[in-house]
This record gives C-alpha cells, sequence and structure tokens, in this order.
C-alpha cells in the first residue's frame, strides 16, 4: 500500500506499549495491531486526533506516503 | 479481500426428498396399520431427537455432524474469505467483530483457530450455527466460514444473511 503506518516507530520513540496506547486511544489492541501493520481500510479523524494526542505528535509523523 | 462463495446445491434437496420419503412413507403407512402406538412412538422420537439435537449444538466436538453433507436435516452455506492480516490476529479480531454483533459467541478455540457462533431462535428459524475455522501462514489468512441451520432443511435466506452480516461486520471492524 502507499500509505504506511509509522505508529510502531512513534511508539519506540515515545516509549510506550502498544497495550498503554490502547487503553489512552480508547481503541483496542486488536484494532492498533491491525492499523500498525497498515492493514485497515481507513482510519477516523477521531482515531487520528486522539492517537496525535496520546502521542505527542503530528499526523504526518505517524502516515506516511511511499511512492509504489 | 478474495471472496469465493459455494451455494447449497440442488441434488442436497433431492437426497434430502428421498431420505423423507424413506423415512416417513413407511412410518405414515405403520401409522395406519398399528395405530396409536405408532401415534404415540413417531413424535416422541422425533422429539428426543431435536432434543439430542439442541444439547449437543453448542458444542466444537460434534462440528462434523452438523457440517456434513450426510446430515440432511440441516442446511448449510460455506465460504471462503482471504485476508493478508495475520492468523492469530485475525483471531481476535473475529471475537470482537462477533461480540459487536447479533451473533452469540458460544465457543472459541485458538488452540485449534475455530470459532463457534450462534443465533437465536427466530419465527423463521430455531437458530443458526456459525462455524468459523482460521487457516494460513504468515500474513495470508483463509477463513472457512460455515453457516447451519438447527433442525431445518430450508434456511429462508438466514444462512447468506448471516454470512453476509459477518462479512459487512468484517468490513467496519476494518476501520479504525
Amino acid at each position: 500500500m502507499a500509505i504506511v503506518v509509522n505508529l510502531d516507530i512513534m511508539l519506540a520513540k515515545r516509549k510506550m506499549k502498544l497495550k498503554e496506547l490502547s487503553v489512552l486511544v480508547g481503541v483496542s489492541t486488536v484494532n492498533l495491531s491491525i492499523l500498525k501493520q497498515s492493514k485497515v481500510k481507513a482510519i477516523r479523524f477521531s482515531t487520528l486526533d486522539s492517537i496525535c494526542k496520546a502521542l505527542n505528535c503530528q499526523p504526518g509523523e505517524i502516515l506516511e506516503h511511499v511512492k509504489s | 479481500m478474495k471472496y469465493i462463495t459455494h451455494t447449497p446445491r440442488k441434488s442436497d434437496f433431492v437426497i434430502w426428498a428421498v431420505c423423507s420419503a424413506v423415512i416417513l412413507i413407511p412410518s405414515l403407512s405403520g401409522f395406519v396399520l398399528v395405530g396409536e402406538d405408532l401415534l404415540l412412538i413417531l413424535p416422541l422420537g422425533i422429539l428426543s431427537f431435536f432434543m439430542f439435537n439442541l444439547l449437543i449444538r453448542r458444542s466444537l466436538t460434534f462440528k462434523n455432524y452438523f457440517i456434513s453433507p450426510i446430515n440432511v436435516l440441516t442446511s448449510k452455506m460455506r465460504s471462503e474469505v482471504s485476508m493478508s492480516i495475520p492468523k492469530d490476529l485475525m483471531f481476535d479480531k473475529m471475537i470482537e467483530v462477533i461480540n459487536d454483533s447479533k451473533f452469540k459467541l458460544t465457543v472459541s478455540d485458538k488452540s485449534n483457530y475455530e470459532i463457534l457462533a450462534t443465533t437465536g431462535i427466530s419465527w423463521f428459524s430455531w437458530g443458526e450455527n456459525i462455524y468459523i475455522s482460521i487457516e494460513g501462514e504468515g500474513e495470508e489468512t483463509t477463513m472457512k466460514i460455515c453457516s447451519v441451520t438447527f433442525f431445518q432443511v430450508y434456511s429462508w435466506g438466514r444462512n447468506e444473511r448471516n454470512y453476509n452480516d459477518l462479512l459487512k461486520g468484517i468490513e467496519e471492524s476494518l476501520t479504525v
């Protein structure tokens, strides 16, 4: 896919575990795991907003466009 | 996602009709000849068989009995769905999808990657069993879904509806 989710990089930078993020964002760990692997079909702005708040980052740091 | 759908064959209905005729015709003639004894035995036999099916329904052990093509007392619909999500994650995802849907999670066996979900009794059905087995290696996963009516030879479209509802649930859950 052309859109790559860099959630694992951001989690490593913030030294946060997926489970902790799941609690902060209110999204199940299963969904976050699927998001981390870029297997989701879509992401809600509200979810993106919560992730950005929890990780204190910009959406561009989580999502990246790669030329395929 | 890749969908491969197997629709029930017409020959299933023919087998069912022949078996019913083989069972019912001698029974009914026996009813005429023997009289009151058979009047009691036949419904009791059917009732006990129904109760037996009801008891074994919520167990994965009897999966093969319900989904077997030889079992003509159930209407079945088999389908396969392929997704590029690892097997472990897909198993957890399916449990989440079932819990968020109208289906009731009855048994989940992570060692064999098998799930049994059921639906409740309605005007058109005694309830259906949905057997899901997850197979695959690496990133590719194939889910084998089999919706089976309970003690009912015609599903009134319930099996198809269950399958569609399940797929809709999976699709919706992929939006986080």
